[in-house]
This record gives structure tokens, C-alpha cells and sequence, in this order.
């Protein structure tokens, strides 16, 4: 069973965050913004059901809720938003939200999207290999999941039976194409049958039912069981990132219609409003804090980005 | 003159190059179990160049694994081996492949370590056969290695030798990034040589002088070595000595070994077969340029294939077009034009009893490739000089083979079916050649003044009248010349 309390921590953790970057991003305070409002409840479903430290993750770059159930502190979050040396994904070589952390078993997220679920895949194989019995969850939006190599992905890992778990996050958008455009499936976990895999569709807003199949998908991958494929539905609140205008794409209703079925208000109602705003207030503080810390932090040395295009 | 492979100890056996190959992979699996091979057809056939033969019965399935045709997913996969801690050797079957994986090899291995401030890693080798010269049209036959030695935190590798091939390829499998390692198909049997037994380790990133002379330096690699040196050897009959040196990696560079060598000799040749533009030569040159302007005794130059958008399949095309030997040799003389005194061939130059004509050909100064093709081809259409005279009749040839002889030190090699003398630059303008025995006529070529040179060609008067050789002649004068 999920701890919700723990859940609603950190999901009302990522919402304040997200709001904080959206407002400084727009306001010229830093380069870029990746919202994860709306995605909530996938990032803290599958992190809570998975080892942390010990499973690996090749996340999507909405999965903050996730990055912060792993261990990857606000202050971190931060300092990666403001593109500083603190930043522990790339040391702000890379815009906020390509996650990484070896000690954390996060996989490193590049540009394109979804170079990572390849990765992923590799990973799992390497654990076997290795004699672990470690699991990696890889998680990429529907937008990403139209790419060629998510399909050479997906059949390597069946046809080897691999530990691991595919996450599509289906916000029904990427960026501005509608899921009609996408895909001539109803839904996307209907693939899995052609890779000869479980396929499972959850909904997305709901970190219990996340959570649920999640745990199900690990516990079945990790006992040797091969992949599964988890469709998980949700809604990007916000534009795809602080450079994007979504007026010009989406209908004004359909953010409100989805608004009402908010994963972190809709927790919180389960959770009770006293305990609810207790954790709100706390992740205010937290959220501000980091904000603060971070954008006073000290610039790199320019020299150093001489530095890792090779070993020594 | 020519210097032999570095011998770092051991035992030495004669191996070829995809023995050598083979080898490597094996000993390095054998040494650490984290080494495991996965691509096209490398378990059971052994890879289609039998590169990873007999890997799969000795190591089993689970670390040679043979994999969906899936090129992006291949390296993709590889690179989260790597990331895992473990040293995955992804094969491509023919480098024209890579391009479908492109995106992860640039994209992704190549900037891992980088984007993530050295916190992850990718010590990945992916292998690939490359290069052409065995009929296998525009997509079996590319060089690549210019796309990805544009590529900041790769290491592209590409030996010539069996020794280098085993000692690098376990260099780059215990290197701690990416390594692309392009293995030449036509020499992974063609090339033969002295292996160390047990474990070689060669050091990524420096070139190797493997025959040193003071007149020009040819930098060249993979297959195109052995024709740099097959030049060598033809020049050094002249009087001309030539170092070649062997990049050996290509990313990076070994600079100060080109630099050193140029300095030395102030003339500087790149051979590579891949095409010109934007080509390794390209960067060499430059290179030369700028750290050598005052030293350079002429103007560098490159020898490549043409930018063509494919290498043809048939025959004659594909191997008018591959760099060879007499295209360097042509290089090297433009080079040293003028830089040593003329010297007399009149000597070697006996006029012949057999009937002679000449012709005036417009040519440049690089012509050998173009007048060897020409020649070739005449001597298809008149096999009548293409032959041989007995007491029982002509004997045409049943192949055209030309015999090149480049000077009075250049003896012929004694095996052809028709000779063609050309001294170059400094060289008499005319004169006549002698026929061979076993042969029905020879060609020479004189000194090219003012864009043009004349042509002589003696015959056996016996086998081909003189109407005949006139034609022949115009034939060949009208190859040169025709576009
Ligand atoms: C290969 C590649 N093409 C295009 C982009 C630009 N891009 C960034 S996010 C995005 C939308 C992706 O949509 P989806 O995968 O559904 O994820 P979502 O943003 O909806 O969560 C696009 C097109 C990219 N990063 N990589
Ligand atoms: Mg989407």
C-alpha cells in the first residue's frame, strides 16, 4: 500500500516548485521552464513503488514528484532550474529538467526525446548481466512514444524478457499535435500485444492507481517476468514549457474540465484539508528557500566546460 | 626502409587483420566478464565477416547476443550497457548502417560524460566494416569516418595493420569512453602480418611512422596505407623517399606526429578514400597550414575519392574512382616538381627495330590514373597489342595487365601484358620505349610541358602493322583527352 501522506508530500512539493519556475522563467529570471503540473501523481506513483537508490530510472523530464521521492533535494531542483554548479543533473550544462544522478540511480536525459528509454532497456539488460536484481522504469510522454526506437526498444526488452517497465505519460498532446494525429489506437497500452507484453492503462491523475500497477508491473519484471507496458493518462496544465503559448493549440474549456480532476486536490481530499494544508505550507517554505539558495549560488569558472568531453 | 610493427613483446604469429580482430574480442571477454558483443549475426554465423567467430560457442549466448536488425536500438542499447557498468561491443555489419544510429552515437554516447559533468559514463565500442573495392555499390562500401571525427567526446579508431587492429581494439574496449572502431573490409583478409601473442595494448591517439624518408610525408590510414606505401615503394625506385605515416586514430589527432613529420620533409600528401570535401585531409592540410606556412615547400595536397554521391558497383567505375597507388605516386611528383635535376633517361631509351609513332596529348602533370585507364581500355579494343608474337602465331592476352615503369631505377615488374614508361616531370620529352618480350607493343610518355606530352609507341612489327598502331594510338590519345 502507498503511504498517501508521504505521496501528497511530495506531490504538493513538485506543484510548488513547478508554480515558483513558472513565475520566475516568466519572469525573466532564468531561461526555462518544464512544467509538471498535471503529472504529479505518475512521478510519486512509480518512484514510491520502486527501490530507491537501488531500482534505476530513466525518467520523463515532467517526472519532478518522482526525481524528489528518489532523493534529488529542492535546493537541487533549483539550482538545476538556475542552470548552477550545484545542479547535480549536469552542473547547468543542460537546460532544468534533463535529470540525472548516478549515486542516485537516475538515468542522465538528454535533448531528444526519448533517447533515454534505449538507455533504459541497456540498463536492465546490464543488471541482469550483472547478476542484480534491480528494475528500471522508463518513462516518456505519447508524443515520444511515435518514435522509431521506443518500438526496437520495447521488442529488445520482450524478446529477452528484460526487468523493466515502460511508462507512457499520456497527456494526449506533444506539444501542440493532438493524440488524433498521433496514433490511430484507442490507447497506447494496446501495443504491448504486439511486443507479446502485458499492456496495462491506469489513470494518471490518481497516484493509488499508479501506484497499484506500478507495483504490480516492478514486482512481476523483478521475479523475472519480463516488461510491461503502463499507459498512464494525465493533463499538462501549463504550456509544454515556458517558451511555448498553448492558447494557440488548446481549448480554454479543456484545461478547466481537466483541472477538475487536479491528482494533487484530488489526493488531498482523500488526505483530509487539515493534513493537506499542513503539507502545503511546509512545501511553500521548502520551495521558496530553495529558489532563494539557488539563484544566489556562484557561476562556474567559464574553463570549466573544457572539462568531461573526455576521461582525465 | 620500411620499418616493421611495433613489437611490444610476446610471441609473434602471422595474422590477418580479422584474426587479429577476433583475438581481441576474445581475450578481453576472457579477461573481463563485463565485455559482451551484441549485433546483427555475431552469435552463430560468426558476423558476416567472421569477425566474432566461435565467440558465441566459447562464451555463450548470453554475452554474444544477436540482436533485431535495429541499428538505433543496437547502440542505443549499448550505451545503457555501458552506463551500467559494463563494456559492451556493439557490431554495425557495414558502416553505411551507422547512420541509422547517428543520433546515439553523437547525440547521446559521445556527450554523456560531458552533459553530465563526469558523473555517468560511456565506455562503449561500437565496431563497423567500412571502405570499398568489393563491388558492393553506394551502401556497402562508404567511409564514415569524417562524420563522426566531427564529433567532440568520440574516439574514432581505424588501424591498418593485424598488430594495431588487436592492440587498439583492446585499447578502445578498456578505453573509458565511446570508441568507434572502423575495421577496413578489403583488409580484413588482404592484410597479414605479425600479432604479439597474449596481451597487446596499443595507446589510442598516436599515429606511427611506419616508413620514414626525408622527400614528402603521405598521411593516409586503413586500407589506403598499403596503397600509400605500395607508392612509396614505386617512388623510392626514383630516388624519391618518402615517410608514411599511419594515423591509426583518427579522433583525436596524433598533431604533433604530423607536425614533426612535415617539418622534416616540407611536403605534405593526405590519402584517404573517403571523399574530398570536408575529408580528414581537409583538417590536415589545415593543420599544416597553420602551423607550418613558412616551412612548406609546396602546397599540400589531397588525394581522395571524388564527391560522388555513392560508390558505383561496376567494375570499371568503382575502381577508377578508389584512391590508388598511381594517383599518389602523381601526388608526390607534383610535389617535388622541380626539386631535384633532371635526370637522362636517353640511356634507357634505345630506339627499338620495330616500327614506332607518336602523338602529341593534351594532359596535365597528374595523369597516371587517367593514361593507365586509357591504355587498359585501347588494349581490350586491339587485343592485337595486347598479345604476344610466336612462330606459331599472335597470342592475344587473355587479360590486360600493365606493367608501369617509372624510371631506370623502376624496373618493370616483369609480369605484364603491356608496358608503359612514364619518367615525369624532368624527363625527355620524346622518346621511343622498347618492346617487351612477350609483349607486342609498349607506350611511353614524356615529360608534360605546357599541358601537353607527346606519346610514343613502338610494336612488334611483326604482330601489328603500322596502320594499326596508328589507330591504337589515337585511341588512347583520344581516351586521355575525352571527358
Ligand atoms: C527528438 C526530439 N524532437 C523534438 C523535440 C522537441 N520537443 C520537446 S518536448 C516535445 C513534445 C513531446 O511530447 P510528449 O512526448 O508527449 O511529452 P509531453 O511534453 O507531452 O509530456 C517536443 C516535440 C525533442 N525534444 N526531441
Ligand atoms: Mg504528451
Amino acid at each position: 500500500m502507498i503511504d498517501l501522506e508521504r505521496a501528497y508530500g511530495l506531490m504538493t512539493l513538485a506543484r510548488r516548485l513547478d508554480e515558483r519556475m513558472w513565475g520566475l522563467a516568466r519572469a525573466g529570471k532564468a531561461h526555462f521552464a518544464v512544467p509538471c503540473a498535471g503529472h504529479e501523481a505518475i512521478g510519486a506513483g512509480y518512484a514510491l513503488a520502486l527501490g530507491a537508490g537501488h531500482d534505476f530510472v530513466a525518467p520523463h523530464y515532467r517526472d519532478l514528484s518522482a526525481m524528489l521521492a528518489l532523493g534529488v533535494s529542492p535546493r537541487e531542483v533549483m539550482a538545476s532550474f538556475f542552470a548552477r554548479p550545484r545542479d547535480p543533473s549536469s552542473r547547468g550544462r543542460q537546460p532544468y529538467a534533463h535529470w540525472g544522478s548516478k549515486r542516485l540511480r537516475i538515468l542522465t536525459l538528454g535533448g531528444p526525446q526519448p533517447n533515454h528509454v534505449t538507455h533504459g532497456v541497456g540498463i536492465a539488460w546490464g543488471s541482469r548481466l550483472l547478476g542484480e536484481d534491480s528494475v528500471t522504469w522508463i518513462a516518456f510522454g505519447d508524443g515520444g512514444a511515435q518514435k522509431g526506437e521506443v518500438h526496437e526498444a520495447m521488442n529488445f526488452a520482450a524478446v529477452h524478457r528484460l526487468p523493466c517497465v515502460f511508462c507512457v505519460e499520456n497527456n494526449l498532446y506533444a506539444q501542440s499535435v493532438p493524440a488524433r494525429l498521433q496514433h490511430a489506437v484507442t490507447s497506447l497500452s494496446q501495443r504491448a500485444a504486439g511486443y507479446g507484453m502485458p499492456g496495462v492503462a491506469v489513470d494518471g491523475m490518481d497516484v493509488e492507481q499508479v501506484h497499484a500497477a506500478a507495483k504490480d508491473a516492478i514486482d512481476r519484471a523483478r521475479a523475472g517476468g519480463g516488461p510491461t507496458l503502463i499507459e498512464a493518462s494525465c493533463y499538462r496544465f501549463r504550456a509544454n514549457t515556458s517558451n511555448d503559448d498553448d492558447s494557440r493549440y488548446r481549448p480554454a474549456d479543456e484545461a478547466a474540465r481537466w483541472r477538475a480532476r487536479d491528482p494533487v486536490r484530488l489526493l488531498a481530499g482523500r488526505l483530509g484539508a487539515r493534513r493537506a494544508r499542513i503539507q502545503d505550507e511546509s512545501a511553500e517554505a521548502v520551495a521558496a528557500d530553495a529558489a532563494a539558495w539557488a539563484e544566489a549560488q556562484p557561476w562556474d569558472d567559464p574553463a570549466s566546460a573544457l572539462e568531461h568531453t573526455y576521461a582525465g | 626502409m620500411a620499418r616493421g610493427e611495433p613489437n611490444d613483446g610476446g610471441a609473434e604469429r602471422q595474422l590477418t587483420l580479422v584474426e587479429a580482430v577476433r583475438e581481441a574480442l576474445a581475450e578481453e571477454m576472457e579477461r573481463d566478464p563485463t565485455v559482451v558483443v551484441l549485433g546483427e549475426d555475431v552469435g552463430l554465423l560468426g558476423g558476416v565477416f567472421r569477425a566474432t567467430e566461435g565467440l558465441s560457442a566459447r562464451f555463450g549466448a548470453g554475452r554474444v547476443v544477436d540482436t533485431p536488425m535495429a541499428e538505433l536500438g543496437i547502440v542505443g542499447i549499448a550505451v545503457g550497457l555501458a552506463m551500467r557498468g559494463l563494456r559492451p561491443v556493439a557490431e554495425i555489419q557495414f558502416a553505411d548502417f551507422l547512420h541509422a544510429a547517428a543520433d546515439q552515437l553523437i547525440g547521446e554516447a559521445a556527450r554523456i560524460r560531458w552533459r553530465s559533468a563526469g558523473d555517468w559514463t560511456c565506455p562503449l565500442v561500437v565496431r563497423a566494416a567500412y571502405g570499398a573495392g568489393f563491388r558492393g555499390g553506394p551502401y556497402h562500401s562508404q567511409s564514415v569516418e569524417a562524420f563522426y571525427c566531427h564529433v567532440p567526446g568520440l574516439k574514432v579508431v581505424a588501424p591498418s595493420f593485424p598488430a594495431d587492429a588487436k592492440g587498439l581494439l583492446t585499447a578502445a574496449i578498456r578505453d573509458p569512453d565511446p570508441v568507434l572502431f572502423l575495421e577496413h573490409k578489403l583488409t580484413y583478409r588482404a592484410v597479414k602480418g605479425p600479432v604479439p601473442a597474449g596481451e597487446h595494448v596499443a595507446q589510442i591517439g598516436r599515429a606511427h611512422v611506419v616508413r620514414s624518408g626525408d622527400a614528402l610525408t603521405i598521411v593516409s590510414y586503413g586500407r589506403m596505407l598499403h596503397e600509400s606505401l605500395a607508392a612509396a615503394e614505386q617512388l623510392a625506385d626514383l630516388g624519391i623517399e618518402a615517410e608514411v605515416l599511419d594515423l591509426r586514430t583518427l579522433l583525436p589527432l596524433d598533431r604533433p606526429a604530423i607536425i614533426e613529420s612535415v617539418r622534416r620533409t616540407g611536403r605534405l600528401c593526405v590519402v584517404h578514400e573517403d571523399t574530398l570535401t570536408m575529408g580528414l585531409g581537409a583538417e590536415i592540410v589545415a593543420l599544416a597550414a597553420e602551423r607550418l606556412a613558412g616551412e612548406l615547400r609546396a602546397p599540400p595536397i589531397r588525394v581522395a575519392m571524388p564527391d560522388i554521391a555513392g560508390i558505383p558497383v561496376q567494375d570499371p567505375l568503382e575502381d577508377a574512382l578508389i584512391p590508388g597507388r598511381h594517383r599518389i605516386v602523381d601526388a608526390a611528383r607534383t610535389l617535388l616538381r622541380g626539386s631535384r635535376p633532371a635526370r637522362s633517361a636517353a640511356a634507357y631509351d634505345a630506339a627499338a627495330a620495330e616500327a614506332s609513332s607518336v602523338v602529341e596529348v593534351a594532359m596535365p602533370e597528374e595523369h597516371l590514373e587517367r593514361a593507365l585507364s586509357a591504355v587498359e581500355r585501347a588494349c581490350r579494343e586491339f587485343p592485337v597489342c595486347n598479345a604476344e608474337f610466336t612462330w606459331d602465331g599472335i597470342k592475344a592476352h587473355d587479360a590486360v595487365r600493365i606493367d608501369l615503369d617509372l624510371g631506370p631505377r623502376a624496373p618493370c615488374r616483369g609480369d605484364g601484358t603491356f608496358t608503359v614508361t612514364d619518367f615525369g616531370p624532368g624527363s625527355s620529352a620524346l622518346g621511343l620505349p622498347a618492346v617487351r618480350p612477350g609483349q607486342t607493343a609498349a607506350l611511353r610518355i614524356g615529360a608534360v610541358r605546357d599541358g601537353a606530352a607527346w606519346l610514343a609507341l613502338t610494336v612488334d612489327h611483326r604482330a601489328v602493322d603500322g596502320a594499326v598502331a596508328g589507330r591504337f594510338l589515337r585511341r588512347v590519345k583520344e581516351l586521355i583527352e575525352g571527358d
